[in-house]
């Protein structure tokens, strides 16, 4: 069962996200840990297990906001709802696939997450979070996806996998 | 586990996730919340202290280290020494006013005997210090998170402080042990406030690019540059004569109800380290908000 790793690596994700992520800057913005983590996890073993990291990543990212809590789980499960659908693994070789994924969920995780904030009534400026923070953290967690596979696919060698899911 | 086992599982988690939103939204998911809180508390602050440590190892000479640190120190001296200097002008700008104010009255009751007196008692409150432990997971938000929560006595709406009475935010969420301190300059902030010298009263807001402006200047009010904008304690909710920020420029359009003044922070909210929550303070009394002007 991946959630014997899949919780602790998912918190200490979140935590990073919050106290050391926050203070970096790549390109103007920084990379979306857990995101990239969860949508790696859809990838890999396909729908069932990439929604329950999604949903239990978002938990985690819920706990360490002030915010409306739901928000990173709604938007997380979404994304790796669609990351894992039986389409998205016919896209081409799993490297191309995975960036590919990578940088669009993560545009797609955030729109989510904005339209959410805009309709509880949040001011967000849609333009300026394009441009100053989702755009660059989509692009970083693009050129950071072959890292997150490559340490989650040395955890999903060492766990049985009944997905139907083919790397 | 796989996609034919349980094909409900996605669609399980998905209406749980909007479930939690609508919950919160109800304001239903508060011990829920607490619950989780207590295992996410103790891992942000070690791993906090341990990112802190980790840090402090990557300073490569000693004397980047020296001279890094005579920065920190002179740069916190003089930010304690500009919030101090407003402090006192605002603590003398005040008393100047009482005493002409009981000058006036002595003159023009010239047949009262008066003593004069100091309030020597204010009460006695221990304010909680928090350490900022983390950042908002929502990129959205301008909030930080502290490690002092309820069970030291920290509640939703108490102001948070640095040294001196520059104000930083309020407090927005507490679990028991973490609370999230919403900045001044987060966009849903808002804020009574006035001006220290020519007392032009306003509301300072945040804004989406994390600027902090001060609104609803009358039109034929005359701001001056460097004017300092403190809070005016409206309401009761927050202490009069906290440090908000210093007029950087004045806009007025002529379509507009109000004047703008946009504020430069006397605080650097992303070096803050140490905060301290202000949980009680003498509010006014209720009839001074009745009666009005």
């Amino acid at each position: 069962m991946s959630l014997y790793f899949g919780v602790p690596i998912l918190l200490v994700g979140a935590v990073l996200q919050s106290v050391w992520l926050n203070k970096i800057r790549i390109l103007g913005g920084r990379p979306d840990l857990v995101l990239l983590l969860v949508i790696t996890w859809a990838i890999i073993r396909g729908l069932n297990e990439g929604t329950l990291w999604g949903f239990i990543g978002g938990l985690f990212c819920d706990l360490l906001s002030g915010g409306p809590f739901g928000l990173w789980t709604v938007s997380l499960t979404l994304v790796t709802f669609i990351a894992g659908q039986r389409w998205i693994h016919r896209l081409g070789p799993t490297s191309m696939r995975l960036a590919l994924v990578s940088g669009l969920g993560t545009l797609l995780a955030h729109t989510i997450f904005l339209a959410l904030m805009i309709l509880l009534d949040y001011p967000v400026a849609v333009g300026r979070a394009y441009a100053t923070l989702i755009g660059p953290a989509a692009l970083l967690n693009l050129l950071l996806s072959p890292f997150s596979f490559r340490f989650l696919v040395w955890f999903h060698q060492r766990t049985p996998q009944r997905s139907e899911v083919n790397l | 586990m796989t996609r034919q086992g349980r094909p409900w599982l996605p669609y399980t988690l998905l209406t749980v996730a909007l479930l939690f939103l609508i919950l919160h939204e109800a304001g239903a998911l508060g011990p829920f919340e607490n619950l989780l809180g207590l295992v996410v508390a103790p891992v942000e602050r070690g791993l906090s202290d341990l990112i802190t440590g980790v840090g402090n190892l990557f300073q490569t000479t000693r004397d980047v280290r020296v001279l890094q640190q005579q920065v920190d120190e002179l740069q916190s001296a003089n930010d304690t020494l500009r919030v101090e200097n407003i402090r006192l002008r605002e603590q003398y700008v005040a008393e100047n006013q009482q005493l002409r104010e009981l000058l006036d009255f002595k003159s023009e009751n010239p047949t009262y005997s008066l003593v004069g007196a100091d309030i020597v008692e204010r009460g006695s409150d221990i304010f909680p210090r928090g350490k900022v432990v983390g950042e908002d997971t929502n990129p959205y938000l301008r909030y930080f998170i502290i490690n002092v929560g309820s069970r030291d006595g920290v509640a939703v709406g108490m102001p948070v402080v640095t040294s001196g009475a520059a104000m930083v935010g309020r407090i927005a969420k507490v679990t028991s042990h973490l609370s999230y301190v919403q900045l001044l300059n987060d966009p849903s902030s808002t804020v009574a406030a006035l001006f220290q010298g020519s007392r032009i009263s306003g509301m300072v807001v945040g804004r989406e690019d994390g600027s902090l402006v001060m609104t609803g200047i009358l039109p034929d009010e005359e701001v001056d540059e460097n004017e300092i904008a403190i809070t005016s304690g409206v309401g009761g909710l927050l202490p009069r004569g906290l440090i908000l920020g210093q007029v950087e420029s004045v806009s007025y359009q002529e379509a507009a109800l109000f004047q703008e003044a946009v504020l430069r922070p006397v605080l650097d909210f992303r070096r803050l380290e140490v905060v301290v929550v202000i949980t009680d303070f003498n509010r006014p009394p209720v009839e001074e908000f009745e009666e009005g002007p």
